[in-house]
Formats: structure tokens, sequence, C-alpha cells
């Protein structure tokens, strides 16, 4: 149609978008993540070269499984417009009444039925969330914070306090098995266990739903405005019992890894990491507002924790020193996308 | 043939559809009925019941009583999913765009939703959501690249968005069109290819229902007028059988002349003069004067720099260079306050966003500008005086409701943009730029407002009103000033001056290239 009557609209575009690295940085905030995280890996190298090396990246990866499943419910949950901080008490109640029931009833339970009851019950304690959100309209924050007390307290009041040293059958045995083996240079055998696996598998899953399918898309535009989705013909109570079911499954299923990988049930454990795991997200580029973020930069986020956690020990700088480091980063990033954004709002 | 025929007439009707709100009677028994391939253009004040009873139609409110009949097919309710796939597609005065998702996303979504029947667990068809936004965007006008479509909503200026809005009622098969005020940021070249699009729809044998306050362009596209005043239909019949003034008095049930409010003429008195405004890029080299008593009224395309203007002076976007004096002295406005502390008041355009605290009260809307007055030494505020402020205010601006403790979201839009308009009577500032001041604000409102802007010139305050509505300025004004490209073309005079003479200075040569 009349291409001359619409000139000056395309010019109004085209104004808006000439920013070259700004405007990247705009759409894709992961890039300062990326940017951060290599940052570090070469001061790091630079200051100790022993960094440099297979088993170093295979401890970061091996650190990264239960922080990047949380991570991905959680970028799930913040793109939707919400915020879960129950996801580690929904973790570690399933992980130690599973371990429980096992013991006890089943000790001969295949690794994967462990996984499948876990993801279950998961989905089912992150879809009470869901419902509560939904239908109470009251701030995911405050509904979370509930069951993330009731869920612990029940955990600890109801079914036990005390660790099991001995996990029965294959949940003992799995955490060993092991992908590939590197030797590091001081001769210790360092191994990459299989279940790091699960981590890039729930990683392309995630993008796959987030990206591919319908409902992706309704959980970003439930994040950018709820009203609005509504009216627009998408079911909000679905989207809201999918995006806490699926945080829910992923947090049962990190939990199992989490023991099988400390080879110890300990019913006190996780709860209290809430907040590096938001972090983590954060710094990956989503918008604790709600309706953004990618999986890619979620879990460079993942990343830039772990390193900093595990590897600022490697160059003499004291694990309490540690903390200090992330919350800079976070004030940094989060300064740097604020006025990145701030710069590229439309004119009126 | 006769058979499909029959089925294609009056294919949704709404009988006797009641709705209330807690204690309001929005709905009282609206009875309609709509054909295929029709046009139909809602009118009424606000707070009639129009958007009430399109978000009936739409699915996003329930009816309290009635009966909605799809093909014969009788409802108490509808989903929205049920009225999407029934064909029944909106463009939402808020336009309802989600703003962190695409432009091609926006558009092409509720196809694939709609044919799922709103279940989400699918994936998506990619190629096809790009077919689909293509063909629609192409329509409404808008050149098609893969940037377009891949533009974040919230990154689009308002013309566009309004444009990508009704892209995504056209993009699929639709059979009833309403569009809430489609044209409020639209240019004419833009209004003149929504009108085709809209012939388009009809000879697909598409409804279209218009909501709008702009009769003129109702007569434009002709078609059947549809009338409510206080939650009733009180008139039904095409267009053409009615005058405009038929129909204002159909919608306020009182006669209202299309006079010339202006009566008084300006005083010789130089108020304010801008020398030489610039702002690069948005508009260059602006020279006027604004007398004592003046209403003077700026118009131009919506990237005439007629808006730049108008910031420039509040202080919201300062100019970069040239001067503005008051009462002969200098004055520098850099900031919003600057520019009230020179005698400038502002009213934005968009009220919702830009002027009120909609969640507040009246009075504390009105008292939003003398704080600091009302506060004793200690910072305590002086409430009983504030409240009688308000009173004072809220009568002289003749606000329909008495009670100044209702919150600014309760009212109706007019009401909202007296409340506006009211809070600078409070410091009664020399100069008041009205930016828009009647956009989506009914026929009574507006001539409440027009009055007021006529008492504050004859009180000596010097008026500028920036704005695309012809007959508003033609009305009101005692000079209109005409930019284009970022220029004063034109200075007429408001009492001679026609339309056409107007128009023809707003599209200037940027006609030639239109064509």
């Amino acid at each position: 149609m009349s291409s001359a009557g619409t000139s000056h609209s395309d010019k109004a575009i085209q104004a808006q978008r000439s920013g070259g690295l700004g405007e990247l940085i705009a759409k894709r905030p992961e890039f300062v993540t990326l940017f951060l995280l290599v940052a570090i890996c070469l001061g790091v190298t630079i200051a100790n070269p022993a960094f440099l090396q297979a088993s170093t990246l295979i401890d970061i990866g091996r650190a990264s499984v239960v922080t990047g499943l949380f991570a991905l419910g959680v970028f799930v949950v913040l793109a939707a417009g919400g915020i879960d901080v129950s996801f580690t008490a929904i973790a570690a109640l399933t992980m130690y009444s599973i371990t429980l029931l096992v013991q006890n009833f089943a000790p001969d339970l295949s690794i994967i039925a462990v996984f499948a009851i876990a993801v279950a019950g998961g989905v089912f304690l992150g879809v009470v969330n869901g419902y509560l959100v939904y239908s109470l309209r009251v701030p995911s924050l405050i509904v979370t914070i509930g069951t993330q007390y009731l869920f612990r307290g029940g955990l600890l009041a109801f079914i036990g306090t005390t660790w099991i040293m001995e996990l029965p059958g294959e949940m003992g045995t799995f955490g060993r098995i092991s992908l590939l083996e590197v030797e590091a240079v001081n001769g210790a055998l360092i191994s990459l266990p299989l279940y790091f696996l699960i981590l890039p598998a729930v990683a392309v899953l995630t993008w796959w739903i987030m990206r591919r399918t319908l409902m992706g898309r309704a959980i970003f535009s439930l994040g950018g405005n709820p009203e609005v989705t509504a009216r627009l013909g998408y079911n909000v109570k679905i989207v809201h019992l999918f995006v806490f079911g699926y945080a829910g499954a992923l947090a049962g299923l990190a939990g199992i890894v989490h023991i099988t990988a400390n080879r110890l049930a300990n019913p006190f454990d996780l709860v209290g990491t809430e907040i590096a795991v938001i972090a983590a997200v954060v710094l990956g580029g989503a918008r604790i507002t709600g309706g953004t973020g990618s999986v890619i930069g979620t879990m460079l986020g993942v990343l830039l924790v772990v390193v900093v956690d595990n590897v600022l020990v490697m160059v003499g700088i004291p694990s309490t020193w540690q903390r200090v480091f992330v919350g800079a980063f976070i004030l940094l990033a989060a300064a740097f996308f604020v006025t990145r954004q701030r710069k590229f709002k439309p004119a009126k | 043939m006769t058979q499909q025929d029959q089925q294609n007439r009056c294919f949704l009707e709404l009988r006797n559809i009641h709705k209330r709100f807690g204690g309001v009677h929005a709905l009282r028994g609206v009875d309609m009925s709509l054909e295929a391939g029709e046009v139909y253009h809602l009118l009424g004040e606000n707070g009639c019941g129009k958007s009430t009873v399109i978000k009936i139609m739409a699915g996003a409110h329930p009816p309290s009583e009635g009966q909605i009949i799809l093909d014969g097919e009788v409802h108490k309710e509808l989903t929205p999913i049920q009225s999407l796939d029934f064909g029944i597609e909106t463009v939402y005065q808020d336009l309802s765009l989600i703003p962190n998702l695409t432009v091609m996303e926006n558009v092409a979504l509720g196809e694939q939703l709609v044919e799922g029947h709103g279940r989400l667990l699918r994936t998506l068809d990619r190629a096809r959501l790009k077919d689909t936004a293509t063909k629609a965007l192409s329509q409404v006008g808008l050149t098609v690249t893969a940037e377009l479509l891949s533009t974040i909503v919230s990154e689009l200026p308002l013309a566009i968005r309004q444009l990508v809005a009704i892209a995504r009622a056209i993009a699929c098969e639709a059979r009833l069109v309403i569009m809430d005020e489609p044209t409020t940021s639209l240019t004419r070249r833009e209004v003149e290819n929504l009108i085709e699009v809209v012939s388009r729809l009809r000879s697909q044998n598409v409804a279209v229902l218009f909501v709008t306050h702009k009769l003129e362009e109702c007569y434009r596209i002709g078609g059947h007028a549809i009338v409510f005043r206080d939650g009733l239909c009180v008139a039904q019949g095409p267009i053409n059988n009615y005058t405009r003034a038929d129909l204002a008095e159909l919608m306020t049930g009182r006669q209202i002349s299309e006079k010339r409010y202006r009566t008084a003429g300006p005083s010789t008195e130089t108020l304010m003069a801008l020398d030489g405004l610039e702002v690069p890029g948005r508009f260059n080299d602006v020279s006027f004067k604004l007398h004592k008593g003046e209403v003077l009224g700026i118009t131009g395309l919506s990237d005439s720099g007629r808006n730049e203007l108008a910031l420039a002076i509040a202080g919201i976007s300062p100019a970069s260079s040239g001067s503005i004096s008051v009462n002969g002295k200098p004055v520098r406005i850099h900031s919003a306050p600057e520019s009230i502390k020179a005698g400038i008041g502002y009213v934005p355009e968009d009220r919702l966003s830009e002027g009120l605290f909609l969640t507040k009260s009246i009075y504390q809307n009105e008292i939003a500008l003398i704080l600091t007055k009302l506060a004793n030494k200690f910072g305590i505020l002086d409430m009983k005086k504030g409240k009688e402020i308000a009173r004072n205010i809220s009568e002289k601006m003749r606000l329909n409701t008495g009670d100044i403790e209702l919150p600014v979201s309760a009212l109706s839009g007019g009401n909202q943009q007296r409340v506006l308009i009211g809070r600078w009577l409070s410091i009664d500032p020399e100069i008041l730029v009205l930016h828009g001041p009647t956009v989506g604000v009914d026929v009574g409102s507006k001539d409440a407002i027009y009055q007021t802007i006529q008492k504050m010139a004859e009180e000596g305050m010097g008026l500028v009103i920036v704005s695309d509505d012809l007959p508003e300025l033609l009305q009101n004004c005692d000079r209109i000033l005409v930019m284009n490209a970022g220029e004063v073309v034109a200075d007429l005079n408001g009492a001679s001056a026609n339309e056409d003479e107007i128009y023809q200075a707003m599209l200037g040569s940027v006609q030639e290239g239109a064509a």
C-alpha cells in the first residue's frame, strides 16, 4: 500500500535504532554478563595461570548444576512477572522425603524413578504456589515466603531433622558415575559426573519452551502486562500454574542432584541460597519486574556467580570477599542495564 | 444464496444487557444488533457505557443480566477466547499491546492461540507467524521490514503502536472488528489509510464498530450511528439521517450549539514572547508573541514539531537555543519547576500517565501544586484549607461530583481533564499551555472545558492550545499558528479561518510527496 504515507513512521523507527553497541546491550543484556565473566577469567588467569586447565572447568561445571537448575526455574517465574523464593524449600522437602521413602520402602528403586517422583513432588508443591498466587491475587513474593516457611517447617517438624549419611541403592551410586575423567596438574583425578548432563538438557528444554511454544510467549506476555494478556484470550490461570509448577519441578530435580552429588541428605541444606540464585538470574539480564530475560543470560549469570564463588580463592582472595564481589557485580550490572534502557525509551 | 444472506445478516445481537459495577448501573438494558459488512459508529459521552458494552462483546466482562446471541446461539456471557473464536477482534483504546513482545508476535500470535482454542501447550508455527504479521501490517500501510517485525513494541512511537494494534485486529479472519478511538494519535494520512482498510473489511463482509468522538470521521466513513446515553441505546440508524447537532443532542440530552466560544478579544499587551526557539531535528526558529487575555492555537501534523514546542515551553524537554520572555523579562526555562516559576502552567496531553495521580482523591490532585504553600513551618499540611481550595476549584470546573474525596480513577475522562486543568487554578499562572485539552473527552465536558478556557482568558490569562482538533481551535482561538516540518508556516485569524485553509498549511509540501 501507499508507502509515502508512512515515511515519517519509518524515520521514527530508524531514529530509535541507531545505537550501535548501546543498542546491542539494551537488547541483549547478557553481553554485559559475558563481558564480566571473561574479564574475571582473564584476570584470574594472569594472577594464577593454574586456573587455565581442564580440571578447573570441570569443577565449575559440577558446581553450577544445582544453582543452574534453580536459576532456570527462577528465570521462568521472573519472565512471567512473578518471583519465587520457595524453590529451595521445595528441593529440601522433596529430596529428604524421597530419600526416607526409598530407604524404608524401596531401596532398589531405580534412579530414573527417583527423579520422576522428585519432579512430580516438585510440580505438586509448585502448583500450590501458582494456585495461591492466582486465586488470592497476592504478590508472589509474599506467597512464596509463606510457602517457603510452610514447606521447610513441615519438613523439619513432621518428617525429620537427622542427616541421612548412607543413601540407599542407586541414589548412593548415581553421583559417582562419571562422564569423563581428567588428571589435574597436581596428579589428582578430577571427574565430570554424569549428572552434569541434566543442566544442559534442562537448559535446552527451557529455551525450547520459552522460545518455541505458545506457552513461552504467554509467559513473557504475562510478565509484560497481565491484564492485557487475559484480555487477549490467554488462560492466565494455566500460565500461573505452569510457571510455578515448572520451577517446582526443577527444584525437585535439583534437590536429588544435590544429595546424590554430596552423598548425604541434610534437611537443613539449600534453604538460604535463594538470594544467590535470584542474583544469578538478574545478573543474566532478566529484569525483576518481569517480561525479559533469556536462558543463555541465565546460564551466564550462574557461571558468573559460580566462578566468583569457586575461583577467587585461587588468586588469594579470601572467601569472605566473594559476597563483596557478587554484590558489586549486581549493582554494576543493574546500573548499566537501567541507564541503557532509559536511553532507549521512545521519545513521545 | 438467500439462506446464506440470512445467515450473514444480524450475526450478533445483544438483548436487554445490564451491567452493574458495585452500585453503578453502567448498562441499563441495551438492545443492539449488528449485521455483517456494515459499519457502525458507537457514539456517546464518556461514562455512557460504550466501553462497557465493547468489553461485554469482547468477553472481558460478563454482563449482569441479558443475552448475547451469536449466529442465533444464545450465550449468557462470553470468555475472551470464545469471543475471538467467533471472530470478534477489538482494538482497545489503550491498544492492549504486550510491551515486551515483538511487533510480529503482537500482531500474529492471536491467530494461533485462537486456532488451538486457547491451548498453550503447542509449538509456534513461526513461518506462519511471519506471514500473517507481514500481511496485516502492510494492510494498515506500514512498510514491513525484518527490522520492524522484530522490534519490541515498547520501543515504537505511539502512532505506530496504534497501527500495530489495528493490524492485530485484522490479522485473523474477523467477522467484527471493534475499534475504540483508533485515530487519536494518527495523522491525517494514516487516518485516510485506516478508512481504506475499513472499506476493504466491509467488502469482505466484515462488520466494523467504531467508538469515537470525532464526528467528522464518522460522516466521512458513513454507515450506521448507534447513540448511547446513560447506559441506554437511545438511537440507531444511518448516520446521514442525523446532523451533528442531532447527534450532540442525542448524546447529551440537551442542545449544544457549535458556536464560537471566543467572544472577547485579547489586549495588545505582550505577555510572552518566543524568539528563535529551537530543538534541533524537532523544530527550529520559532518566534511568536502571546498577548494578555489571548487564546492562541498551535496545530500541525503529529511530526510537525508542535508537541515538542509545547514541551519546550513547559520546560519538560527544554529548547537548546532561542529565548522566552514573560512580561518583557527574559526567563530561563530548563525544567518544569522553572517554567512554573516563570508563571507558565502546562496541562499534558496524556493526562493518565503524565498528569494525574489516579489512585489519589480529587482534592489531593487539585492541591498538588500548592503543597508548599499549605505547609506550616514544621511541614505539616493544612488540609482544611486544602480541601476548601479544592472544593472551590471543583465548583469552578463544574465537576459532576461533589465528593472531592473520590479517587480520580473513578471519574470519566472529561471530569479527569477538568481536575487536571483545575489544578492550575490553585496557583493562577499567567500563561497556561493546554496540550490536547479535549482528547477522548465527551461533548458535555468539552463544553465545560471551553467555557473555562474563555473565562480564564477574560480574566487576563494567556492560553496556548496545542491540538489537532480543528473545530476546537476555530471555536476557541484568537489566532492559530500552523506548524509544518518544524516551522511555523501560517498565522491565521481564528475568527475568519476555516478548516481547509488550515489543512493546506499543515500538509504544505508534504501533500505533494504523499500523492
